[in-house]
């Protein structure tokens, strides 16, 4: 699989570390009412068949966090951003 | 007093002159360590981009590269090594200098750390310079693709890897000193049937 | 000359003979012969016994689909068992044996089994060697491990070396037959960086050996041609004795070049083979076609041959596979050998032909249409064939075609399944986009024509597609025939396997009708050929048997790898000591003066002890640690992670990163931290020193230290990318060392730049920048890890040697000694200091004792869910110090811990030892613990249980800090 880091280039997948869903937020609030968010925060994640947004650390190149979007059937990668601008984004959003 | 004369490379007994290898004409590649060499990690702050851009021209005459690219003027060369982050690389400067300077002159602007003697510099050229790093990067170094003053971290031989093709057919292979020795063994290995000067 | 090498023609050099052995007899070849090619000339049929039946076998094709010519090549370290003779490149000296005969390929008493072949059906080791159960292990599966099997592994180590590469092109061209050489040609004479690989020796593909014409010229000098202008091109890359492999996601390919496998030993400075990877924008697969067998008796008797290798021999090795050979043929391409044969002055007895309407050219040759061979009659070599009408036709060898299956295997690595064309009876490869294509009769398209014309359309990158060269096209046509069913010998289907006809329309009445349950249950297309010939033969059979079409039945998946890859290959340069990289400290050489034992740490290495005459491990280390409390030890503390964190915000980020609080620490001093996973678990630990208001040094455990680094990361570039924080590793850049002990001030004093040491300069958890050594840069911390009054001094790495020598010759007075790791780790335990085995992923930092330092006013990593029920529950296995009661006993870590008088069990476990030492100061054995509820049970005796050693003692809890328990030694 390649992938291609908006600083690197395209870069085979040897260079990354996955962490996993790109789709959880971790919550803002440290109050004890939302012990449930921390959970699904912590411990729930989709596992869907197709279209999925992971984090990826480029570990063997720029050493930047980012959000790749994968068929996980297929292994079609169809756009790679850095974690940075996904935050950024996701902020926007929510 | 202190002098430079003091540090010892961690290849100075893997590094030893002479031609190596295959003997079939001219060597593949030439080899050699760059030592002592000031190294200095420059980080840039937050929102700090323009000014720091700015004031690294007026103190070393060249701007911040973009991804990717690397840069020299007269005492020094930069190179791009990840977002926001540079390496300024100069020789024959006293121990500490170079951080200082930058420091200095980049307060504010740019975090500093001086590196000189965390990362090993190893310089390579010749004709088949390009066959022995596409045995370690997966990056392509086709000339066309990637020429003078391109730079890219990756990793070769499972050791991360600043690469800088410098000059018009020379690279410098950047890496943390504590893997220099087997790294630089496992490039020689790669240089074997090309033949190899370290010189 | 040998009696069955063909007296002109042939792509060999006659004027070089190469001698060679097979099973110790000597023979000679040509350069340009393969193993198998050179063997025929010499009259051997007979290459190898079958599997199961031990069956005389001979070469069946000429290349990579071999599944009977398998041998073993070479000898000692560099043999290779199940390497295919037809794949050999022959060379001086090259040495080979058959496999899987005993005691030798004539007298084959394995063959015994062949009488019993009524057991050896489908689903035989199943229906067999059932039952007693216990037989299966010992018995049954070591006897059939003998009798049916492979060649043998070397049991040397391999001599050679290997490497791994990669390449990247435009245009990535597998195979250099007619279409592959057009699309090579046509994308190069664009500018296009194109890669041309061929698994074979020379290239050329088909032209090698069919006689052809194109552009005017015989086939093969038209190859020769284009190769020689490809060959002059700066944009092109050639790969003969290449093979590709597999076809991963992102267009990248896998492929192995035999570098030097054609010569009798690698030079000692190149590679027997090298792994690429070749990352294409665009790849054609040029790979042809294989001919087909068919299914009749005796299918397998040595002389027995696929009609294209039979012309292949031929032409290109001037090698003949008989005096008088007949063929047997279900398509128009049979007639070629025939046809070829003659011209080279062979006698072609007769071509059987199962169309009834055959219409092909038999240049002279009686044609026996309609015919069909039920049995072939010979042992060790063809005597002669026996038709469906009972006619007896005396031959010495026999070309069999049974049509052509497109080499679709690449296409399919991904996933996608092949299509089934009736036009040519044949799977094509399905449509996987524009990236990757097939082209010629890879593609289906099996006239030469076709060949070209697609190999210039899939070759073109930009522009239009060029003219092709005008060429003669021979005729393709066939009526599909799979299995002669009168057959009245046993009619095979896959050689390699010994499956059979017959074991298929069996393994569909039992059930397996499912192509990939069928190939499991009767080994049809399992192993190293993974059925390249027969497989096609066998989806049909079982289309027939289970009332299906063959679209139906489908194929079983294809995966990498298309031919069996060395071990060699996938290891590269990454054996012995290069497995992994070596990670040395700047310390090592003076660690290594002194007599340092190293220990892998990660990749590190670090001086475990400093050996003396005379002592083991522990005695060194109980000396090291005696000296040290005594007087004065140092130790390369270098491995432990170093990050700079700098920025308006980096004291905010650490408070975020850490449990307890860092933006409070004063410019100057050192602090303890404890840094949670986000579960609330413990991650890792260690000290961080503020050098400036925006400025920190954080340690890190050796071992966590590249962890540690990609989690700031994260948090930073992903959770909160607005805090103005850089941070980078300076782990290298440092030679840290631990100087400890009532007399290490007074060592230091001796070095140190202009700084009195002392308590008002120098309290305590200070940390500061200094020189020393009359200018060497240098940061000081008093910080202990010992317990003793102790000092880590880092100085820039190149001066590391330089300064540890320095220090050494501070402290010889007082009798300085250098420790290592287990002298560490004792001291430690003596000081209860948790370390790797407390912080091992499933303990909070209230069970290591520190849940005070987890700060209330702040969010931080880990906090909210620290916090959980489980997390808080009293009854939690927590740190402890434990000592043998009999003060003799050897504690040792992963025992467990019972309460006195409890027996062993799961329900009963109480904990378990976590750490332990021989602490020469207490003179006993010494450990930590985690046990549950361990803080309110001090004094407590338990009963300690090490099951794996059947160690029964009794132990008492206490608390961690076995050793100067007031902490006096720290302000000596």
């Amino acid at each position: 699989m390649l992938i291609k880091c908006p600083h690197c280039g395209t870069r085979p997948v040897e260079e990354f570390t996955f962490l996993g869903d790109a789709d959880v937020k971790r919550p803002a609030t440290t109050d004890p009412s939302s012990m449930d968010q921390w959970f699904d925060y912590v411990y729930l994640r989709d596992n869907p068949k197709g279209r999925f947004n992971e984090y990826v650390h480029h570990s063997g190149g720029c050493r930047a966090w980012l959000v790749i979007t994968r068929d996980t059937q297929t292994h079609e990668v169809f756009g790679c951003v850095t974690a940075r601008d996904w935050a950024k984004k996701q902020g926007a959003v929510r | 007093m202190l002098s430079t004369a003091h540090r010892l490379s961690p290849l100075s007994d893997a590094a030893i002159q002479g031609r190596f290898g295959a003997e079939k004409g001219q060597p593949g590649v030439t080899l050699s360590v760059r030592h002592p060499v000031s190294i200095v990690t420059v980080m840039v702050r937050k929102g700090k981009a323009k000014a720091f851009s700015a004031t690294l021209k007026e103190a070393c005459g060249f701007n911040a590269p973009a991804p990717c690219q690397s840069l020299s003027g007269k005492r020094a060369a930069i190179h791009w090594c990840g977002a926001d982050q540079y390496y300024v690389v100069a020789a024959g400067m006293a121990e500490g200098t170079l951080y200082r300077e930058l420091k200095e002159s980049l307060a504010g602007l740019a975090s500093c750390v001086d590196q000189s003697h965390g990362r090993v510099i190893i310089q390579i050229a010749g004709p088949k310079v390009r066959n022995v790093l596409a045995k370690g990067t997966p990056v392509d170094l086709h000339p066309l693709v990637f020429g003078p003053g391109q730079c890219a971290v990756t990793q070769m031989a499972h050791v991360g890897v600043h690469l800088a093709h410098v000059g018009t057919d020379g690279f410098e292979l950047s890496v943390f000193r504590g893997f220099s020795e087997s790294f630089w063994e496992w490039l020689t290995e790669q240089s074997e049937e090309f033949g190899y000067q370290i010189g | 000359m040998t009696a069955f090498r063909l007296a002109r023609g042939g792509r060999i050099d006659r004027n070089t003979s190469l001698g060679f052995k097979f099973d110790g007899k000597g023979f000679s070849g040509h350069a340009g012969d393969t193993l198998a090619s050179a063997l025929i000339a010499n009259g051997v049929h007979l290459m190898g016994r079958s599997f199961k039946y031990h069956r005389p076998r001979g070469v069946i094709s000429a290349g990579a689909s071999e599944p009977n010519a398998l041998v073993e090549l070479r000898e000692g370290g560099r043999k290779e068992a199940n390497t295919r003779a037809t794949m050999i490149e022959l060379y001086d000296g090259l040495v080979a044996n058959s496999q899987n005969r005993w005691p030798s390929l004539d007298v084959d008493f394995g063959a015994i089994n062949s009488l019993a072949s009524s057991i050896f059906v489908a689903g035989f080791y199943y229906k067999t060697f059932m039952w007693p159960k216990s037989f299966w292990e010992k018995i049954y599966e070591p006897m059939i491990r003998r009798a049916a099997g492979l060649g043998a592994a070397a049991r040397e180590p391999d001599p050679d070396k290997y490497e791994k590469a990669y390449a990247h092109c435009e245009l990535l061209v597998i195979g250099s037959g007619p279409a592959g050489l057009m699309a090579a040609l046509t994308a190069a004479r664009s500018g296009g960086r194109v890669v041309l690989a061929d698994e074979g020796s020379a290239l050329g593909g088909s032209l090698l050996f069919e006689n052809e014409e194109i552009g005017g010229l015989p086939g093969h000098d038209w190859a020769q041609g284009v190769i020689a202008e490809l060959e002059g091109m700066a944009n092109v890359t050639l790969m003969p004795r290449t093979t590709v492999f597999g076809w991963y996601d992102g267009n990248v390919f896998g492929a192995v070049e035999r570098v030097n496998d054609h010569v009798l030993a690698p030079s000692p400075y190149e590679p027997r083979q090298r792994y690429w990877r070749i990352v294409a924008k665009k790849a054609v697969l040029a790979a042809g076609a294989e001919e087909r067998p068919v299914a009749f008796g005796g299918n397998d008797v040595p002389g027995v041959m696929l009609a294209s290798a039979m012309r292949h021999y031929a032409n290109r090795h001037a090698a003949a596979a008989g005096k008088s050979v007949a063929v047997f043929t279900n398509n128009d391409s049979g007639y070629r050998t025939a046809r070829d044969m003659k011209a080279q002055g062979g006698h072609v007895e007769v071509i059987i032909d199962s169309r009834k309407d055959a219409k092909a050219d038999a240049a002279g040759v009686p044609v026996i249409r309609n015919g069909v061979v039920v049995n072939v009659k010979g042992g060790r070599g063809v005597s002669g064939i026996e038709l469906a009408d009972h006619r007896h036709i005396p031959c010495d060898a026999l070309a069999m075609s049974g049509g052509w299956s497109p080499i679709v295997n690449l296409a399919c690595h991904r996933g996608a399944k092949p299509r089934w064309d009736a036009r040519i009876a044949g799977f094509v490869p399905p449509d996987v986009g524009g990236a990757f294509t097939a082209a010629g009769s890879a593609a289906g398209k099996m006239l030469l024509s076709e060949a070209l014309s697609d190999g210039a359309t899939h070759g073109t990158l930009k522009g239009r597609v060029p003219a092709i060269p005008k060429c003669r096209d021979e005729a393709f046509a066939l009526t599909p025939l799979w299995w002669v069913k009168e057959s009245t010998g046993k009619a095979f289907i896959d050689y390699q396997n010994d499956a059979t006809a017959k074991d298929l329309p069996l393994a569909a009445r039992e059930g397996y009708k499912d192509i990939e349950l069928a190939k499991r249950y009767t080994t049809a297309g399992m192993a190293t050929d993974q059925g390249k010939l027969g497989n096609v033969n066998a989806i049909a059979i079982l289309a027939e048997a289970t009332g299906q079409t063959i679209e139906q039945v489908g194929t079983t998946t294809f995966r990498p790898y298309y031919t069996p890859v060395s071990f060699g290959a996938f290891a590269g340069p990454f054996g012995g000591h290069h497995f992994q990289p070596v990670r040395k400290t700047p310390l090592h050489d003076w660690a290594d003066e002194l007599g340092a034992v190293f220990v892998e740490t990660g990749l590190w290495m670090r001086s475990s002890w400093f050996s003396q005459e005379g002592e083991d491990w522990l005695a060194s280390a109980s000396r090291e640690v005696i000296t040290t409390r005594a007087g004065v030890g140092i130790c390369d503390v270098s491995t432990l992670g170093k990050i700079d964190v700098q920025g308006k915000d980096a004291g905010v980020f650490l408070d975020r990163l850490y449990c307890n609080t860092f933006s409070t620490l004063a410019i100057g001093k050192a602090r303890y931290g404890l840094m949670l996973r986000e579960d609330g678990i413990v991650f890792d630990d260690g000290t961080t020193s503020r050098l400036a208001d925006d400025q920190f040094l954080m340690t890190t455990t050796t071992a966590n230290a590249a962890r540690v680094m990609s989690h700031m990361e994260f948090c930073h570039q992903a959770l909160w990318p607005d805090l103005d924080v850089q941070y980078v590793s300076v782990t290298e850049q440092w030679a840290q060392m631990a100087v400890a002990g009532p007399l290490a001030r007074a060592t230091l004093q001796k070095i140190v730049d202009g700084l009195v040491l002392n308590d008002e300069t120098f309290p305590y958890l200070a940390a500061k920048e200094i020189s020393v050594l009359g200018g060497i840069p240098a940061r000081l911390f008093r910080i202990s890890f010992s317990g003793e009054h102790a000092y880590e001094l880092a100085v820039p790495a190149d001066y590391g040697n330089m300064a540890a020598r320095a220090i050494m010759q501070a402290g010889d007075s007082f009798g300085i000694v250098p420790y290592g790791v287990e002298a560490l780790s004792i001291m430690r335990v003596e000081k209860g200091h948790v370390a790797g085995s407390e912080l091992n992923g499933t303990t909070t930092a209230s069970d290591l004792g520190m849940a005070k330092m987890m700060s209330a006013k702040k969010d931080y990593i880990g906090r909210m869910m620290a916090g959980r029920e489980g997390l808080l529950d009293k009854n939690r296995q927590c740190v402890v110090g434990i000592r043998p009661v009999d003060v003799s006993d050897r504690l040792r870590s992963g025992s467990h811990l019972l309460k006195k008088g409890d027996p062993p069990s799961m329900a009963n476990d109480q904990g378990y030892v976590t750490s332990v030492a021989w602490s020469p100061m207490l003179n006993m054995w010494l450990g930590m613990a985690l046990l549950a509820n361990g803080r309110e049970r001090h004094g407590e005796i338990v009963k300690v249980f090490d099951g794996l050693r059947d160690i029964h003692m009794y132990a008492e809890i206490c608390d961690p800090m076995h050793f100067d328990r007031e902490n006096k030694r720290l302000h000596a």
